[in-house]
């Protein structure tokens, strides 16, 4: 194996180990990992966004469109929010992404989110069911959207009071049954990923030679790390 | 009273988080070391998506949005793989990759690197797959790939002008494309696509989310909206359809055992609690 | 004159800007060309350009709130910060260095990335396990109908998710289905629905600029010129 593959392993899988410390104690070394994180993210966004302006702005520009002039200058008039003064000049290029988001935003989430979604729960069959487990399952279903959308919609205090806080309490039951669902599936999902970096540093770090002996090592140090100064064995206070 | 020791149920309803994590550390890595074989079944919404690639037609294009970030590698990467295993597979689809996130091309070059198409199944990048890169701005990006691609993005992932690839002859727009699949850990991605491709252009569309995304498509999926939401964590059964078991399948065994010790930790906690209220009840 | 170029203009942009995106979608207006498509088609695909670039300008800003923030801290030396703060800068300036002068899809640029941020973005998401785990073990417990709802459903499906179980005890699969394609389904299509609305009227208010929250802080002036 080569040596850049190597020691790119051995710094990943202590980066890993050092991140997973945070859910025992906090330390310097999460800490330390933490910061590399933040600036590695940063420093990725960065290097990306010079990439697409090169790619999409400056090429086209190149390229004979010369418009483009102006969308530079107004990406550039975004920075201007950190001027205490002309702050209010970025709002300019600003209203543009905002006036796009919302057109791209509205004229499809009436489509799919609303008419598509009413369309499909008027079309659930009560009539003419056989199976009756089928039919239940129906008749909940739609229960369960239009309480729901009951709960969110009438939010004035008489429409969750006497005979009618019956609608809000049912579409509080779906709803968490929906969260806990939810929630089941989050922890599949994050025992996914904790299942990737471990057999990550099973399968790629401690076949390294060194590795078997790191790995007890680095735990030391975490545990050193993760003591109050005063209960630390060393250094000895005076 | 107070002051007395603390009963058992005072312990078993307070387990210090160290101890929890701990065992669950170690059910994580026995079945590491030790495989157990356990089953895994192929789910329907796993069938529709490999029936929905099955039955693309020769010559059909599929246009992949690489969503994820790095985050959701360790779920969503054997997915990825396991599906670019089963299109590359037939010979007579031609792949298209974009990004709707910042790693997606970095993420991209990792799925090819274990996939290694070139070696696998003959294919050619230009030819038969490709990678036009990340483009910022998430829908807005959509909607431009959608409605002129041409005009959005010139060069391939590495700056390398399109008009040199075959596999871009004849794409313009949405309507090049026979089906639309998205791997993302981010809600307003997957939605997106619905909103931008499917509402817009009819694309037919499959995502493959986190896990617990999941729950927030079900509804497109019901309406029809969706072909197919499958979840990363089902990579497994797409590698048993596929043949291909690699990460996904791996994952298996430590799932079921971690899984039922979340279920043993629920009943203690809910043992303890209910003991501690007749207990405090009784006195 | 000021409130005007201050607040009135902006509005009136995402107005406009709004209006001929969705005019696009939803009609065809003349002059149309021999394509069939109408004149906002051109401007709209323009628009949805300079968006993409707009959003590439705006990727910086992150680094550049932090060069903020933590220049301050090593100017200051910041006990058990500075240091700290001094790693993270230098962090940002070696991936941007790296990144922009050899490429984003250089084999150096891969390899820091694959060192460093794929290992720590993929293990600090997979973090939250942990705390999942003690969130189950406090929360899914027996204390009112909700909290038993939420910890029988929560049981059924993480055994459920365990594949194996889920091929041994089949009725697991089936209760399974039906929380997923039944409860579940049907309450998110109800949040999404009120979700739309509130999206839509959202929409709307920020189009009028009744809503003003993307204009960022709003001076003594500009609060008083805005009318519900």
């Amino acid at each position: 194996m080569e040596l850049d593959l190597v020691i790119q392993i051995w710094l990943a899988s202590l980066f890993t180990i050092w991140i997973y410390s945070i859910a025992f104690r906090d330390n310097d070394f999460f800490k330390f990992a933490e910061y590399t994180f933040v600036g590695a993210a940063a420093g990725h966004s960065l290097v990306y966004g010079v990439d697409n302006l090169r790619r999409y702005g400056w090429d086209n520009l190149m390229g004979g469109a010369y418009l483009y002039i102006v969308v530079f200058l107004l990406g550039i008039l975004l920075y201007s929010r950190y001027h205490p003064q002309y702050f209010w000049v970025s709002r300019y290029p600003l209203s543009i992404m905002v006036g796009i988001g919302i057109g791209l935003s509205m004229r499809a989430v009436v489509t799919a989110e609303f008419i598509a979604q009413i369309k499909s729960t008027a079309g659930i069959k009560l009539i003419g069911v056989s199976d009756p487990i089928t039919l239940l399952s129906n008749l909940i279903f739609i229960i369960l959207v239009v309480t729901t959308v009951y709960f969110f919609l009438f939010t004035f205090p008489k429409s969750h009071e006497g005979g009618l806080s019956i609608i809000p309490r049912i579409a509080r039951y779906g709803m968490m049954a929906a969260f806990s669902y939810s929630f089941a599936n989050t922890v599949l999902s994050r025992y996914n990923m904790i299942f990737g970096r471990l057999d990550y540093i099973y399968n790629q770090w401690l076949p390294l030679p060194g590795a078997i002996i790191a790995l007890p090592v680095a735990l030391i140090l975490l545990i050193y790390a993760m003591l109050p100064p005063e209960k630390r064995p060393w250094p000895k206070k005076q | 009273m107070s002051g007395q020791g603390k009963s058992i149920w005072d312990t078993l309803g307070d387990i210090p988080r160290e101890v929890l994590y701990g065992v669950l550390l170690v059910v994580f890595v026995i079945p590491m070391i030790y495989p157990l074989g356990l089953p895994v079944p192929i789910s329907a919404n796993v069938l529709k998506w490999y029936k929905a690639v099955e039955d693309l037609p020769p010559g059909a294009v599929v246009m992949i949005d690489f969503g994820y970030s790095g985050g959701g590698e360790p779920e969503l990467g054997p997915m990825a793989v396991a599906v670019y295993h089963h299109m590359l597979r037939r010979g007579d689809i031609k792949v298209i990759c974009m990004s709707t996130s910042i790693e997606g091309p970095q993420l991209w070059d990792k799925a090819m690197a274990e996939l290694r198409p070139e070696q696998r199944y003959g294919a050619v990048y230009g030819v038969d797959y490709i990678n036009i890169g990340y483009i910022a701005g998430g829908e807005t990006a959509m909607a431009a790939v959608g409605k002129d691609l041409r005009a959005t993005t010139s060069t391939d992932y590495k700056g390398t002008p399109l008009d040199q690839y075959s596999i871009m002859d004849g794409i313009v727009d949405a309507h090049s494309f026979d089906l639309l699949i998205c791997y993302t850990t981010g809600g307003d991605q997957s939605e997106g696509w619905v909103r931008q491709w499917y509402t817009v252009y009819g694309t037919p569309y499959m995502c493959s989310v986190l896990a617990m995304m999941v729950p927030t498509m079900l509804p497109y999926m019901n309406a029809g909206q969706i072909i197919s939401v499958t979840s990363g964590a089902q990579a497994g059964e797409m590698e048993g359809l596929v043949h291909v078991p690699a990460r996904g399948i791996k994952s298996a065994d430590v799932i079921t055992l971690t899984h039922m010790l979340c279920v043993v930790y629920v009943v203690i906690g809910n043992v303890a609690y209910i003991a501690k209220k007749f207990q405090g009840g009784s006195k | 004159m000021s409130t005007t170029l201050k607040k009135t203009i902006p509005v009136a942009i995402v107005f406009v800007v709004a209006m001929l995106v969705m005019m696009d979608y939803f009609i065809v207006t003349p002059p149309v060309n021999e394509a069939g498509k109408s004149w906002t088609s051109g401007v709209v695909k323009d628009l949805q350009n300079w968006g993409i670039i707009l959003t590439a300008f705006s990727l910086g800003f992150g680094a550049v709130n932090l060069f903020y923030f933590h220049s301050k801290h090593i100017s200051r030396r910041t006990p058990k910060q500075w240091m700290f703060s001094l790693w993270l800068l230098l962090v940002i300036v070696t991936f941007t260095a790296v990144g922009v002068f050899m490429g984003p899809t250089s084999t150096s640029y891969n390899w820091i990335y694959n060192a460093s941020y794929f290992a720590l973005s993929a293990t600090v998401y997979s973090s939250l396990g942990f705390y999942m785990t003690s969130g189950l073990y406090r929360a899914l417990r027996i204390k009112n109908i909700e909290s038993t709802i939420f910890m029988v459903v929560g049981v059924i499906v993480l055994l459920k998710n365990a594949p194996a179980l889920a091929v041994y005890f089949p009725t697991l699969s089936a209760w399974g289905s039906f929380i997923e394609n039944v409860l579940t389904t049907s309450a998110q299509r109800g949040i999404m629905i009120g979700g739309a609305l509130g999206a839509i009227s959202l929409g709307v208010r920020t189009m009028t600029g009744i809503e003003t929250g993307f204009l960022g802080k709003l001076t003594e002036e500009e609060k008083g010129g805005s009318e519900p």
